[in-house]
């Protein structure tokens, strides 16, 4: 390995004169610079090490940033930026010598202002001219007004990446930043050094005290002295001896073969969590995992604990079997090189074992005592100030879970005692030392602590998936009484928060609504529960203990909010935004039904006749809306007058029959697909009659028979808000 | 093979050779090195710092009864603090690990980000926590502010958990037994300290004399800020805090009554650092 070479930097720097003509364009530098050959540019910032969240995303700023700031200004080619924890690296291929030349054009004021009569300028015209360097007879005129025309040659590319360098730098955005020396730039973590080259020579610029140069950092424990970099076209390989791997997709693949390689002789693989990896990509520079065993006795600890020990609190990897069960091994990464691999993994595995003590411990004395005896201990524990104990939180769960399973009786049994003494127990892992030590093991923990206590396995199955679901795609509660349960602690946090006033804004969701919303929202779809939620979140808000205004008005900004996340779930699935506005009404009555209502008319959306009939109804729909007519009367045949009404009010009552015949069996593709046959009898209708007519009475029954027709279309979709 | 005196000895004459001035363990009960006013007054003006010391930490809540091998209610930090910074002091760091014994090329170096907060100081800062194969060894601070108020030029503050790189570099599984030099185990010399005091403050703490003290001590200080001594009245902000520490361990404290402390903490400390400020910074009227 080169770095053990005792070469002095300047010797291990003597690269093959290869791609880059270094010689010729030394030569050139001093002939006219038009004919200089385009260089690349490199810029490494190399830091104090940066906390792994930070470095993707400062990257991407970095690569746009470049691109941006470079546009218009002087040609080039390819952009790329690659990183560490350590390295800020942006890289520009072909910069032109020189930049863009540029015209620029200055508008001044009209003529007749500037130019007297002899054709002389005013004293003004001249001053606008000696502005921009010119004389007032240098100026255009074009339709009547007076341009400055100013030309400049393109600055030096060295000259612009100065400014971009300083420019990108001080624009990054890092989640937190800070100072460390007098000048008081801030910036996500101490610079130590500024690699800037252009072709073979330095762009030489200073920031937060640090001097650009040509030195290059390797890995700050095995790299030796730093190298001297002659120009950018060995840096990622002079980092690559200095154990530092710059390509954070390079450095994933060669981390993901080497957890294959080690774990290979367990049989399992590491478990493929997508966070833990992408933060250990950003965590070390050159990977080197490292297997170690679990001792027996710590597998007899509940899985979720031990994965969330070995991942969160020490970033291991668990190892798996095929079947998912937890193999006795892990892995930890090291950063660098494996000199010393027995001592890091006897380190390894003492740390974890100290934490897998120290669980055992807790788990030990949380499950001393029943969940049932822990709840005296809720009513000390805060849930919001406003919103009183979390032991008033479980009686209102336990409440709206006994009006739900009543809602449901008909429709949807569940078993009521299992989802009752769930409700009660939900939240007494909290007070557990476990959940105290991992608020994330929360409702996986009771569900553990249940089944110790020798509770029915639905009421334990219930406790413990009461939070699902955690995040956006993973599952929801599995048994409908764990469903039921989840839901009603979902409802009472969002219109607890709500009559609190603690409403969620753009950017801040302390509560996380929107996550709990959502989850109400996929449970409903993926179990489908007809639950009639309006009346849900009024039961609610009812229960709240917070004295509130409107309850009506409340319970309406919920649903609201409620339906923002079946919105956007609709439209992510696919829906267009239009079809979904028209299943609106009714759909939080019946979401499952909703959801069919929807994919009907997406269906029958692609039907030739649809959009025409869709315009149709939208002027059906505008008449009804100007004419104020809320009128539910139907209409009586008797009174109509023209065939045309005639023909409109048979067709649509016998295309009512047949797609109710089709609705209360779901289907509402067949629903819709009866009622479009109404269509050319309703353009008919508007072709042959006016609607408001003189006549007070017929313009009553024909309103009756347009609001008849929209109130049967809404039974599946309000047509009007299909955009053509 | 280090014993826990000669790791700290090693420390001690590794950071004298960079210049540090060696102080003492400050003589009053605190939670963290960060109390002793080496740092709390080192980082607070422009006047240069550089400053090791051993210091003893009191975490009334963290004591086990001496049951637990890796929790202590008391317990010692080493304590750096530096201004201004000197560039490639994460380097020096590494270099003073080795010293202790601990080669980094043979280990697992990390750098976790970590942030400190002192709700009680107003104080701030950003930093790391730095892994040695998995075990936080070191807690590394930038500070940002205090008492508020933001820092320039900024500090450095390097804590190093003693317990934990002893356990490390002797192999040991459990704190007590720690070879702590002149024949005696950690053990031998802290374990009833643990016991008794895990008892004090979780069981026999007398409350009532303990609030008390802290309105008293905090008055007290109020009083002598008004007489312009910060280094006193600072004083009483370390008893304060600590006696906080201890009512909260004690279970005679809600969280709402939490709250209101930490903010009587704060507000004391803050005054003392206004004056303190006042009293020791260049005064730029007077430049000017």
């Amino acid at each position: 390995m080169s770095l053990k070479k005792k070469k002095s930097p300047l010797e291990a720097m003597a690269f093959s004169d290869g791609q880059i003509p270094y010689e010729a364009g030394r030569k050139k530098a001093s002939s006219p610079p038009r004919k200089a050959p385009a260089r690349d540019f490199l810029l490494d910032v190399h830091t104090e090490p940066l906390p792994a969240r930070f470095v993707a995303p400062v990257l991407e700023q970095l690569r746009t940033g470049a691109a941006k700031w470079l546009e218009g200004k002087a040609p080039h080619g390819e952009i790329s930026v690659s990183g560490t924890l350590r390295h800020l690296i942006v890289t520009v291929k072909s910069v032109s010598p020189k930049g863009h030349d540029k015209s620029e054009k200055f508008k001044g004021p009209k003529e007749q202002a500037w130019k007297l009569p002899d054709g002389k300028f005013t004293p003004a015209a001249e001053g606008f001219a000696r502005k921009y360097g010119l004389c007032a007879a240098d100026l255009k005129p074009e339709d009547g007004i007076l341009y400055a025309e100013v030309h400049s040659k393109g600055e030096a590319s060295s000259a612009l990446l100065q400014a971009m360098i300083l420019d990108l730098l001080k624009s990054l955005q890092f989640p937190k930043s800070m100072t460390w020396e007098p000048s008081g730039f801030k910036f996500g973590r101490p610079i130590r050094a500024l690699t800037c080259l252009l072709g073979d020579k330095v762009v030489a610029v200073e920031l937060a005290g640090v001097k650009s140069g040509r030195a290059v950092y390797g890995h700050p424990v095995l790299a030796k002295a730093p190298t001297v970099l002659k120009d950018p076209s060995k840096h990622s390989a002079v980092l690559r001896q200095g154990l530092v791997i710059i390509d954070p997709a390079e450095r994933r693949e060669y981390l993901l073969k080497a957890l294959e390689l080690t774990t290979k002789k367990t049989g399992g693989r590491t478990e493929d969590d997508a966070e833990l990896i992408d933060e250990t990509v950003f965590m070390v520079e050159h990977p080197v995992p490292i297997l170690s065993k679990l001792r027996e006795e710590h597998m007899k600890l509940p899985a979720a604990l031990l994965k969330l020990v070995m991942k969160k609190q020490l970033k291991f990897f668990p190892v798996m079997a095929r079947d998912g069960s937890l193999l006795p091994y892990f892995v930890g990464v090291r950063d660098g090189l494996s000199c010393g691999n027995a001592l890091v993994r006897e380190g390894y595995q003492r740390v974890l074992e100290a934490r897998f003590n120290d669980a055992a411990f807790f788990l030990g004395r949380d499950a001393a005592s029943t969940l049932e005896s822990k709840l005296p201990l809720l009513e000390r524990v805060m849930y919001q100030k406003a919103l009183g104990s979390i032991s008033q939180k479980a009686a209102r769960v336990e409440s709206l879970v006994s009006w739900m399973g009543s809602h449901l009786r008909h429709t949807a049994p569940i078993d009521e005692r299992a989802a009752s003494s769930a409700a009660r127990l939900v939240y007494a892992d909290l007070v557990t030392d476990v959940v105290r030590e991992f608020p994330e093991l929360q409702g996986q923990m009771g569900g553990v602590y249940a089944r110790n206590d020798g509770l029915d396995e639905r009421v334990a199955l219930a406790i413990e998936q009461f939070y699902f679901p955690v995040a956006a795609k993973t599952p929801i509660p599995a048994t409908p009484e764990a469903a039921v349960v989840s839901l009603a602690g979902k409802l009472d946090s969002l219109s607890g928060c709500f009559a609190a006033g603690l409403i969620p804004t753009g950017s801040s969701d302390p509560y996380a609504l929107r996550r709990q919303a959502l989850g109400v929202v996929r449970i409903l779809l993926e179990k489908q529960l007809p639950l009639d939620l309006e009346q849900a979140l009024e039961e609610a808000v009812k229960l709240q203990p917070v004295v509130v205004p409107g309850p009506g008005k409340l319970s309406a900004q919920l649903a609201d909010f409620v339906w923002g996340r079946a919105q956007s779930l609709f439209e992510e699935m696919g829906y267009a935004s239009d079809e979904v506005r028209s299943i609106r009404e009714g759909a939080l009555k019946d979401l499952p039904n909703a959801f069919r209502r929807l994919a009907a008319v997406r269906a029958v959306r692609r039907e030739p006749a649809f959009e025409s009939l869709a315009a149709s109804f939208k002027r059906a729909a505008n008449i009804l809306r100007q004419a104020k007519s809320e009128n539910s009367e139907p209409p009586d045949r008797a009174l109509l007058q023209d065939e045309a009404d005639f023909d409109l009010y048979d067709a649509l009552v016998g295309a009512e029959g047949a797609a109710n015949d089709r609705i209360v069996r779901g289907d509402f593709e067949g629903g819709l697909k009866s009622l479009v046959a109404v269509k050319p009898f309703l353009d008919l209708f508007f072709e042959k009659v006016m609607v408001m007519v003189e006549d007070e009475s017929l313009k009553r029954q024909r309103l009756a028979l347009l609001g008849k027709l929209a109130r049967a279309f809404k039974r599946v979709a309000d047509l009007s808000e299909i955009q053509s | 093979m280090k014993s826990f005196q000669e790791i700290i000895l090693e420390l001690q004459s590794f950071w004298s050779r960079e210049g540090c001035a060696v102080v003492q363990p400050y003589d009053l009960e605190k939670g963290a090195g960060t109390f002793n006013p080496a740092t709390f007054f080192g980082a607070l003006t422009a006047v240069p710092a550089r400053f090791a010391y051993v210091e003893p930490s009191r975490r009334p809540a963290d004591g086990r009864y001496g049951d637990n091998p890796n929790r202590l209610g008391k317990y010692y930090q080493f304590q750096v603090i530096l201004k201004p910074v000197p560039s490639g002091i994460t380097d020096l760091y590494q270099k003073s690990l080795k010293a202790i014994g601990l080669d980094p090329k043979q280990h697992d170096l990390r750098w976790i980000e970590d942030d400190w907060e002192s709700p009680t100081l107003g104080a701030s800062g950003v930093g790391w926590e730095v892994w040695l194969d998995g075990m936080e060894i070191t807690q590394f601070t930038y500070f940002q502010q205090m008492g508020s108020m933001p820092l320039l030029p900024v500090s450095v503050e390097i804590t190093y958990g003693l317990e934990r790189i002893a356990m490390h570099l002797q192999k040991k599984d459990s704190v007590y037994d720690l070879e702590y030099g002149g024949g005696l185990t950690y053990g031998d010399l802290h374990k009833s300290q643990e016991r008794e005091f895990s008892r004090y403050h979780f069981e026999t703490a007398d409350t009532a004399l303990l609030s008390r003290h802290f309105n008293e001590w905090e008055a007290e200080g109020g009083r002598l800020t008004a007489l312009a001594d910060p280094l006193p009245a600072y004083d009483c902000v370390v008893r304060i805090s600590h006696l906080f520490n201890t009512l909260e361990a004690r279970g005679a404290i809600s969280v709402t009554e939490r709250a209101q402390y930490v903010t009587r903490v704060r507000n004391l400390a803050r005054k003392v650092m206004q004056l303190y400020i006042e009293k020791n910074a260049p005064k730029a009227v007077e430049a000017a």
